[in-house]
């Protein structure tokens, strides 16, 4: 079973309709046993860092997420500003801290001449001992929108990597905990054989 | 590297999928699930669902075959039509779809984008700029009943309100299917920083090519060339890749399927 995180921002509908494609059993929830009987934990997001965090706090969702992945070691995949707030820190509207499972701060893009957001479907690089490497031959572009981005403190808790004015963190990966700042539930087949990878590899 | 975006955009009336010339005389061509359904089939990038009358019928956006549609696909969606309120906008993110598209209440209430930006983020915003010739030769945002506003003024204010994207169309070019309205795309491309995305007038692959090839862009949508031709988002997109465009071709993405 696997919970989908609800926290009041993101697209969860469309990451359970991903699931029922995969026929992985989930359902969408905030309540503590649903976090306790779930073998798998997905975070999506979509929307400001700084609100998110304070929904995940008041909802008491700061605490069950850290107390399952870091005590009971349960599987986390977060998706997009799920997988930034992982972080331990970001900037926007004035800064506020994040779950801190992954070290790293998420900033907004700077480079000039860029068009920002980051929108549209990007190509991964530097994946292939990683966790993503694991899907096997496929195409390796995703749908990425984004306006802020991972920076990791740490490389070994980069798992790809994605080219937009400089290198970008695509995906972030330590231990039972995974990010993705693409979105594989809008990412057609490559997006969906990912999504599968996760399962298979949490089993 | 970014991809460049091909994007068929599904104009409807509430009821059925329809196509305009020159935002006029809409013609019904067909049923938006199936023909979502066939692009998705066709590993589309993206796609711009607008209800085109909602606004001026004072009506909501059909949402149950929003839903329907992205049950089905697994695809990026900009939904726009009759959007005045975070109610409605919840309504669409609710119903997958991963942004509003907004034109009559940007161009009403442009504090209104910076509510949304507030509680969705910028990326979850298009708006919609309908750019039409002037006779002095500058583009002027028409609205059916709304006064026109040089693309200037309203480009920068919806910028600063925290829009995500322009979705940019051309009136005049509008179903004519004789090429994109380069110049238009030209003056835009200096305006702002944010993700454009041309529209109106392709008829076949080559005009995308000289798109591409005459302005710092990277997406193109359109509609009458799906319903009246032959060719394919796929058919454009191998067009722009033998020109040395970057683009995602679903026969790389089949290869493996």
């Amino acid at each position: 079973m696997t919970t989908i995180l609800d926290y009041g921002m993101g697209n969860l509908a469309s990451v359970s309709w991903a699931l029922d494609k995969l026929g992985m059993p989930n359902r969408i929830s905030f309540e503590d046993g649903d976090l306790e009987s779930a073998d798998y934990l997905i975070l999506p997001g979509v929307g400001s860092f700084r609100e998110a965090m304070q929904n995940l706090r008041e909802r008491g969702l700061y605490e069950a997420i850290r107390r399952e992945v870091l005590e009971k070691g349960k599987p986390l995949l977060g998706i997009c500003l799920g997988m930034q707030l992982l972080a331990s820190y970001g900037e926007e509207d004035g800064g506020s801290a994040g779950l801190d499972l992954i070290p790293g701060e998420v900033l907004r893009f700077q480079e000039k001449g860029l068009r920002i957001p980051h929108t549209g479907w990007n190509e991964l690089t530097g994946f292939e001992e990683s966790w993503i490497g694991e899907t096997g031959e496929c195409d390796r572009n995703y749908y990425f929108i984004h306006t802020f981005h991972f920076v990791a403190r740490e490389e070994a808790d980069v798992a790809a990597w994605v080219d937009y004015g400089g290198p970008v963190v695509a995906s972030v990966h330590k231990g039972n905990v995974y990010g993705t700042q693409f979105h594989p539930e809008k990412s057609q087949a490559t997006g969906l054989k990912l999504l599968e990878t996760f399962f298979k590899r949490c089993a | 590297m970014l991809k460049i975006r091909i994007i068929p955009v599904l104009t409807f009336n509430g009821l059925a999928l329809v196509k305009t010339k020159q935002f006029a005389n809409p013609r019904m061509v067909g049923n938006p699930v199936q023909a979502a359904r066939v692009y998705n089939s066709r590993g589309v990038d993206e796609l711009i669902f607008v209800d085109i009358f909602a606004s001026r019928q004072q009506r909501k956006l059909n949402l149950p075959f929003v839903k329907q549609v992205l049950k089905e696909c697994m695809i990026p969606l900009g939904v726009g039509g009759g959007i005045r309120d975070l109610d409605d906008v919840s309504a669409v993110m609710k119903a997958g779809a991963d942004k509003v598209v907004l034109k009559t209440i940007a161009m009403e209430q442009p504090g209104f984008i910076s509510a949304v930006a507030r509680k969705y983020g910028e990326q979850a915003i298009t708006i919609a700029v309908d750019a039409k010739r002037q006779e002095d030769g500058s583009y002027a945002v028409f609205h059916h009943s709304l006064p026109p506003k040089p693309i200037e003024t309203f480009i920068r204010e919806v910028e600063a309100a925290g829009a995500g994207e322009l979705f940019v169309n051309s009136v005049d070019h509008d179903g004519m299917m004789g090429g994109f309205d380069i110049e238009l795309y030209q003056q835009v491309s200096e305006l702002s920083n944010l993700p454009l995305i041309a529209c109106g007038g392709a008829g076949e692959p080559a005009h995308f090519a000289t798109l591409f090839e005459g302005v710092r862009i990277e997406a193109a949508a359109s509609a009458s060339i799906y319903h009246f031709t032959q060719y394919t988002p796929d058919d454009i997109k191998r067009e722009l890749y033998h020109r040395g465009f970057p683009v995602r071709l679903l026969s790389t993405v089949k290869k493996y399927d």
